[in-house]
């Protein structure tokens, strides 16, 4: 019994973190429309940036956000207005452009294959690390502390991204964009200028969930990969475009994978993932909690 | 023989009602023209009657046959068709690729989608542009390809949606010319316009509509001179009672 | 000359450079790379049904390809029916999935489907590696299955060297293209293209959007899968992580995309300018400079994608046509004097 509720504690906390994960994709969803395939990418430079800013500095890991989400932020949003928004402006009138879909892939090759060739197939883990195994013990349940930090910052950086988007000017102006770009391009805002803030705002919340990953995670090329594919069945259960939704989903997928392998191999836990995943898709495509974005 | 009877149509959105209890008749052979402000229910009317969305209540009969809810290519084989305000060409191909998609609704063949599309590009006097990218087209060729690819399909009855919006005036005494000898070669016509003055010239009858109920029916002389019209118009103060 | 007769000149020259290049390219490696490059050319005209006509982005075709495969080879191992029928029940059996897939969500916007199919190959590629036995048939798991190469000969599709296999799949890429080509031009190649572009306009011209994409689907993972078992009767091994592997997907969409979607030569000119690149980096870069010609790939198609969003056959039938039309003009005045 102590078990179940140890698996249950720690599918939320790490479920938290793959909502962490996820926010990203789904605020460039909502915005641009297009699923970014490179975000799980993102998340590994987010990674790498982490690692080696505590590797060079030997500093605190999650001192190191003060360095790495503004770092996230300037990369997603050059990204976007460099490299994914041209093909944006020749597809215009296009209202689900697969090729910016496609582009955003060949991002992902490229960061991937980029960090190892640089950086080389192995695996890292920091070794200024005092957050290292640390458990929170409470009534003889064992709790990890760096998870209990990262359900921490998902649960704050998703308010922090909500309230910014209905608070301030900025905030409105990608909230009106992402309702109807035509209707807010006529009203003086440049929807390019907003993709880029929403890709900047979405790569950043990437380095959140890389920062608090890094401490109890390893670091490789091909990281980002594992966090994609659940990044998307997260999104599409919670409803892509849906911050909460993000989070919610998250949790689920974390809790199917740390209490079904008390009732199965660990793999089949994976199968079951895609299967509910299919399975909202075919039953209810708005996802689990019924928000109803065509936006 | 009425061709469309639209009974008590009603359609809501959450707690919006756009279209309020409308009845519209067409005789097989007229030309009917739908007024109203903006927002007064036409194109959701429209919508309903094309098989966009069906209605939330009341029955569309289609010579003779129940079509609430009926899809659009259905309708579309039944030889009902419409055209959309804004035109949606199948930019990245030729004026005569677009057409033949619409020739396809009455035959199988290439060969003969192909002798079809043409025959409807020269009756519009639209031939010489058959191979120009309907994405390079003027709006007015826009227009006019809207409604040559609707023409291939062979309909009984054409639900118009403004397709002189955006027309230069000349523009529009040829799109009135050609519905009008759409009208004689026996096709029934459902227009929306916001144009009077092609409305005016074009309809056998006019409905006009005001906040999703109609208001006043008639020939285009007596509803010009409708005090209900006027109000709704050009609002109460510049009624002389 | 007329321009029709120079381009069925051109034709013929092609397929009889394509049908003799065996008795030029002597080496089994070379031969290998030219198998590999028409399968890929083949997967990718299949994939080009729903992704370039259709106009929705599918990128999970290595699940057909996995079914196939595993399909022809476990009737032929294990129940000893030819792997030419087996590649029959592979393809009727991609093309349900396949149907399964696109019948939810071709009602939902392109996200979705593109979703969807991803899931589904991973789902299947997680399932194939943790079953080794489902009822009768066994699967093996991760280690994958081994096909014994004893019987060779047509009958068993089984050769001993590399050039029936080139014939093979050159027949099967001539046959795909083909069948490209006349649906093309048929009343369901209006239907898949005017549903793809306007979805609404299409329908109020009497297309039932949903019907022909998910026709498309079924014909699309129908042939897929028949490479499936190609593959499998090529390499004789068959396991997951190879098969049904995401990479497998997304290269295909990659060359799809690069080559010029919606188009027949597309795919054909994508799988010609990229396969080298993959072969030749993989031969001269593999050990130093590993995944090198995925870098190649995200780089080549982010520039092509911002230069020529419809691929590169549009600038390359451009420069064609501007050849014949010389020649043809050429010609014409060689006549007149």
């Amino acid at each position: 019994m102590i078990y179940m509720i140890e698996d249950t504690i720690n599918g939320i906390l790490m479920g938290s973190i793959y909502g962490l994960t996820a926010l990203g994709l789904t605020i460039i969803f909502g915005v641009l429309k297009v699923i970014n395939f490179a975000h799980g990418s993102l998340l590994m430079v987010g990674m790498y940036a982490a690692y080696w800013a505590v590797a060079l500095t030997g500093l605190h890991p999650y001192l190191t956000l003060v360095l790495v989400v503004p770092v996230m932020f300037v990369f997603g949003y050059y990204l976007q207005d460099i490299v994914i928004q041209p093909i944006f402006r020749a597809e215009k009138n296009v209202r689900e452009p697969i090729t910016v879909i496609i582009v955003t892939t060949g991002v992902w090759y490229i960061l991937d294959n980029l960090t190892l060739l640089v950086f080389g197939p192995h695996y890292r883990t920091i070794q200024v690390n005092p957050l290292r195994g640390r458990m929170l013990e409470i009534g003889g349940l064992m709790i990890s502390v760096p998870k209990l930090w990262g359900f921490v910052s998902a649960m704050v950086a998703a308010a922090a991204v909500y309230v910014f988007l209905q608070r301030t000017r900025m905030g409105r102006a990608i909230r009106a964009t992402s309702l109807d770009r035509d209707a807010a391009s006529l009203m003086g805002i440049n929807p390019y200028k907003v993709y880029n803030v929403a890709f900047g705002i979405g790569t950043a919340t990437a380095g959140i969930a890389a920062v608090t990953l890094v401490p109890f995670y390893n670091v490789f090329p091909t990281v980002g990969v594992l966090f994609d594919i659940k990044g998307f069945i997260i999104v599409v259960l919670g409803g892509l475009g849906s911050i909460g939704g993000a989070i919610l989903g998250g949790i689920i997928i974390g809790l199917i994978e740390s209490v079904g392998p008390q009732f199965m191999t660990a793999t089949w836990t994976e199968a079951i993932v895609y299967g509910l995943f299919l399975l909202v898709l075919f039953v209810k495509p708005a996802g689990l909690f019924g928000v109803k974005y065509d936006w | 023989m009425k061709i469309l009877d639209v009974r008590e149509m009603t359609k809501t959105f959450g707690g919006l009602t756009a279209v309020d209890g409308l009845g519209i008749e067409i005789e097989t052979g007229q030309i009917l023209g739908l007024i109203g402000p903006n927002g007064a229910g036409k194109s959701t009317a429209f919508n309903c009657i094309a098989g966009v969305f069906p209605p939330t209540g009341g029955e569309i009969y289609f010579n003779g046959e129940k079509i609430n809810g009926v899809k659009p290519w259905t309708l579309c084989r039944k030889g009902l068709e419409r055209t959309f305000q804004i035109v949606k060409p199948f930019a990245s191909k030729s004026v005569l690729y677009n057409v033949m998609v619409g020739a396809f609704a009455v035959t199988d063949k290439t060969a003969e989608a192909e002798a079809e599309a043409l025959a409807v590009l020269k009756s519009l006097h639209f031939e010489s542009r058959k191979d120009v990218r309907a994405g390079n087209l003027t709006i007015a060729d826009r227009k006019r390809l809207e409604i040559a690819r609707a023409l291939a399909t062979r309909p009984k009855i054409l639900l118009l949606d403004e397709v002189m919006a955006g027309l230069r005036p000349a523009e529009v005494d040829e799109m009135v010319a050609i519905i009008k000898e759409l009208r004689d070669r026996g096709i029934t016509i459902f227009v929306i316009e916001h144009i009077m003055r092609a409305i005016m010239a074009l309809s056998d009858r006019i409905v006009v509509i005001h906040f999703g109920r109609k208001i006043a029916e008639g020939t285009p002389d007596a509803v010009a001179s409708d005090e209900n019209v006027i109000k709704a118009y050009l609002g109460e103060e510049y009624v002389v009672s | 000359m007329k321009p029709e007769k120079i381009n069925r000149i051109a034709l013929v020259l092609l397929s009889a450079a394509a049908l003799g290049l065996p008795l030029v390219v002597r080496s089994a490696t070379y031969l290998h790379i030219l198998v590999l490059l028409y399968f890929y050319a083949y997967l990718t005209t299949c994939w080009n049904l729903v992704g370039g006509f259709a106009g929705v982005l599918p990128l999970g075709h290595a699940a057909f390809v996995g079914i196939g495969a595993y399909t022809s080879t476990i009737l032929s191992l294990q129940y000893g029916v030819s792997p030419w029928l087996g590649m029959i029940v592979g393809g009727l059996l991609a093309a349900g999935v396949g149907i399964l897939i696109g019948l939810p969500t071709f009602k939902l916007r392109g996200a979705y489907f593109a979703l969807a199919t991803i899931a589904f190959s991973e789902g299947l590629r997680v399932m194939v590696e943790n079953i080794d036995r489902l009822g009768p048939f066994t699967i093996n798991g991760p280690r994958g299955l081994q096909i014994p190469p004893l019987d060779t000969g047509l009958t068993n599709f089984m050769f001993a060297g590399k050039e029936p296999y080139y014939y093979s799949i050159l027949v099967m890429l001539a046959g795909v293209l083909f069948l490209t080509y006349r649906i093309s031009r048929s009343k369901l190649g209006y239907a898949l293209n005017a549903g793809g572009e306007e979805p609404e306009a299409a329908m109020a011209l009497g297309i039932d959007v949903a019907r022909t994409k998910l026709i498309a689907m079924a014909l699309s993972s129908f042939l897929t899968a028949l490479a499936g078992t190609f593959y499998a009767q090529f390499t004789l091994y068959i396991h997951p992580k190879s098969i049904i592997s995401l990479d497998l997907s997304f290269e295909i969409a990659f060359i799809a995309l690069i080559g010029g979607r919606g188009s027949i030569a597309g795919p054909v000119l994508g799988a010609l300018l990229l396969r080298p690149v993959s072969d030749f980096s993989r031969i001269y870069f593999g050990d130093t400079l590993p995944g090198m010609h995925l870098i190649i790939f995200g780089v080549v198609l982010i520039l092509v994608m911002n230069f020529q969003p419809r691929g590169l056959q549009e600038p390359l039938t451009r420069l064609y046509q501007k050849v014949v039309n010389r020649l043809f003009h050429w010609g014409a005045l060689e006549a007149a004097r």
